[in-house]
């Protein structure tokens, strides 16, 4: 069985290259551009990980990792960040709040696609 | 320093005034042996006979005494622990000297520290600008994302795995859109580096009040003496509000009797029939300030700073600079008695004691602010070294908020920032209007703050201890690295 990755993205020519990528990698990808419609999956289905953009509108990405890590039932799944670079405190804050993996943009495929196998084994 | 060089200032007043020592001794009533001892300080002076001798001078008493060096020693010692200037060891002694003996050169140093000042403040606002700017950040963040689709988008392409047609065809569009998108963003933000407004480019008509206000010191000469005008305007017996209704034109009776108006306090009333002639009379130099002004960058920023203006020529207009820096330094800014003293309300008169900076004769220097109770900032005047937030609350320890506990009765507390620079702070919670039945009350908070190294000036200063007084305090808790403080509500976005 294959697993599922949630892309958690607004701008859709990225969320595009990541959902191609990952499928070509035999992952099972959904992909959103909202925070909140994000969480609401995140609490209705299980995701072997989820990768978050910070800057989302209306939930923002440091919103989305808050509730998902305050909920014990979600706590633990594996969620990888995109920050850019140069955004230090971007990075600071989210490893704070409990970011698994901080990928900073811009990315390559391949590290996408390492870093998602190693944290979901697959 | 000041009675060590008294007779010194004696002396030199007397040979400016081309008096003798017999012609002046004789107005003072004294002998003129023993007017030479006091010029060599071989006598104490003080009291009456300082009186008699700056009448007999025909100068003021306080240049004699010392009172206005005292001050300008103290700008030199400040001036001297600067950080940034600290180099050479200085002593308060050779300060006192130099002040005493060469008063053109202290000038002439003060001059050089207050534009080395502003230019620091300059430049911190800029470098504050540049880190926080929104468009310089969206602008960023965007060339980042278009950088990051186009990278993405060219690693699919370039793989060797097979691609259907039409796989291909969207991500070669995907790098076409992307690259138009870089493109633009780059054109948009050359193009607000290229204009020559961006060092005071601000977001909002507030921030450019802000910048407005900062840029000026807060104090405009020109419009002291529009205020000064409207005060020449008073017959004999006349006061200044009635004047002013006469300037303005309004046939409105003014009341007799403070009491006679129950829907506004007289301050308000006061102050606002004086800011209906301060158009009249100060209108045009208010309009020539901000007009072409390049932190003004926008119509609303402009009617904001002109409404700012009038209400400036207001306050100038009913505290006057020189009497109102005189019984500031006399009660040592006492604002219940400074109030009473000039007819105007506590926060009229907060809000003077932070434009008091005219060169030479400057007060203390103040920050300002007003919150409302939500945090929500409605009033800022910042210092060089005590930044005040934009928005948002400000750290809340200051006493600006503790202010709302209690209103009518002044906070005072002393803190210290981060940067181990120690403020006093004091504050009181006023009420902007009597209430109408059932509607909640309008109340302000109104702060100043001083550098602890003024704050033997001021009166709310006596009675607390500095060294079991001084809290740790923050300006914006984001920004503020005190990681254990335990009234810490956002995380600290600094290390």
């Amino acid at each position: 069985m294959k697993a599922r990755i949630l892309i958690v993205e607004d701008d859709p020519n990225i969320g595009e290259s990541l959902d191609f990528i990952l499928r070509r990698a035999e992952f099972d990808v959904e992909l959103v551009t909202d925070g909140a419609v994000a969480l609401d999956r995140i609490r209705h289905q299980a995701y072997a990980a989820v990768i978050l953009d910070i800057m989302l509108p209306g939930m923002n990405g440091f919103d989305l990792l808050r509730a998902v890590r305050a909920d014990q039932q979600l706590a633990a799944v594996p969620i990888i960040v995109l920050t850019a670079k140069g955004q230090e405190n971007d990075r600071r804050t989210a490893e704070a709040i409990g970011a698994s993996v901080f990928i900073t943009k811009p990315f390559s495929n391949a590290e996408i696609v390492e870093r998602i196998r190693e944290l979901t084994g697959a | 320093m000041a009675e060590r060089l008294i007779g010194l200032k004696i002396r030199t007043a007397r040979r400016g005034a081309s008096l003798t020592q017999a012609q002046l001794a004789a107005r003072a009533g004294i002998s003129a042996s023993y007017l030479n001892l006091i010029e060599g300080n071989k006598r104490p002076i003080g009291g009456a006979l300082l009186d008699r001798l700056a009448a007999g001078l025909g100068i003021q008493r306080s240049s004699l005494d010392g009172g206005a060096e005292r001050r300008i020693v103290e700008s030199l010692t400040e001036a001297a622990s600067d950080p940034a200037l600290a180099a050479a060891p200085t002593s308060p002694e050779s300060a006192e000297e130099l002040v005493g003996r060469h008063p053109q050169w202290v000038d002439l140093i003060l001059r050089l520290y207050r534009a080395y000042r502003h230019e620091r403040q300059t430049v911190m606002a800029l470098a504050d600008r540049l880190n926080r700017d929104p468009f310089i950040g969206d602008s960023v963040h965007r060339m980042l994302t278009s950088v990051t689709a186009i990278r993405s988008a060219a690693e699919i392409l370039g793989d060797t795995a097979a691609l259907r047609d039409e796989e291909r065809d969207r991500f070669v569009s995907v790098i076409a859109t992307d690259s138009q998108n870089l493109s633009a963003t780059a054109r948009a933000l050359l193009s607000f580096f290229e204009n020559p407004n961006v060092r005071v480019r601000a977001a909002t008509p507030m921030e450019h009040l802000d910048a407005f206000m900062f840029e000026m010191d807060n104090h405009f000469p020109t419009l002291e003496s529009a205020a000064d005008a409207l005060r020449a305007h008073c017959r004999s017996g006349e006061s200044v509000e009635a004047a002013a209704e006469r300037i303005a034109g309004s046939s409105e009776e003014i009341p007799g009797d403070r009491r006679a108006d129950a829907v506004e306090a007289w301050e308000s009333r006061r102050f606002r029939m004086v800011r209906g002639a301060a158009s009249a009379v100060a209108g045009a130099e208010a309009r020539r300030l901000v007009e072409n002004h390049a932190a003004l960058g926008s119509d609303e920023a402009r009617q904001m700073a002109m409404s700012a203006l009038l209400n400036y020529v207001a306050g100038a207009a009913l505290m006057p600079y020189e009497p109102f820096l005189t019984a500031a330094n006399e009660m040592r800014y006492d604002l219940d008695r400074l109030s009473r003293l000039f007819g105007v309300s506590y926060e009229q008169a907060s809000h003077r004691l932070a434009t008091l900076h005219r060169p030479g004769a400057e007060g203390v220097r103040f920050a300002f602010m007003r919150s409302d109770p939500s945090g929500y900032v409605t009033k800022r005047l910042p210092l060089a070294r005590l930044p005040l937030p934009r928005y948002g609350t400000a750290c809340p320890l200051w006493p600006i908020y503790r202010a709302f506990q209690t209103p009518g009765v002044t906070v005072a507390g002393f803190g210290e920032l981060p940067s181990k620079d120690r403020f006093l702070f004091f504050a009181r919670a006023v009420e902007k209007s009597p209430p109408a039945a059932a509607s909640p009350r309008h109340i302000l908070s109104v702060m100043l703050a001083c550098s602890v190294s003024e704050a033997d000036h001021v009166v709310y200063a006596d009675g607390i201890d500095r060294a079991s007084a001084m809290i740790p305090v923050g300006t914006v808790c984001r920004l503020c690295p005190r990681a254990a403080c335990a009234h810490r509500q956002e995380a600290p976005l600094v290390a």
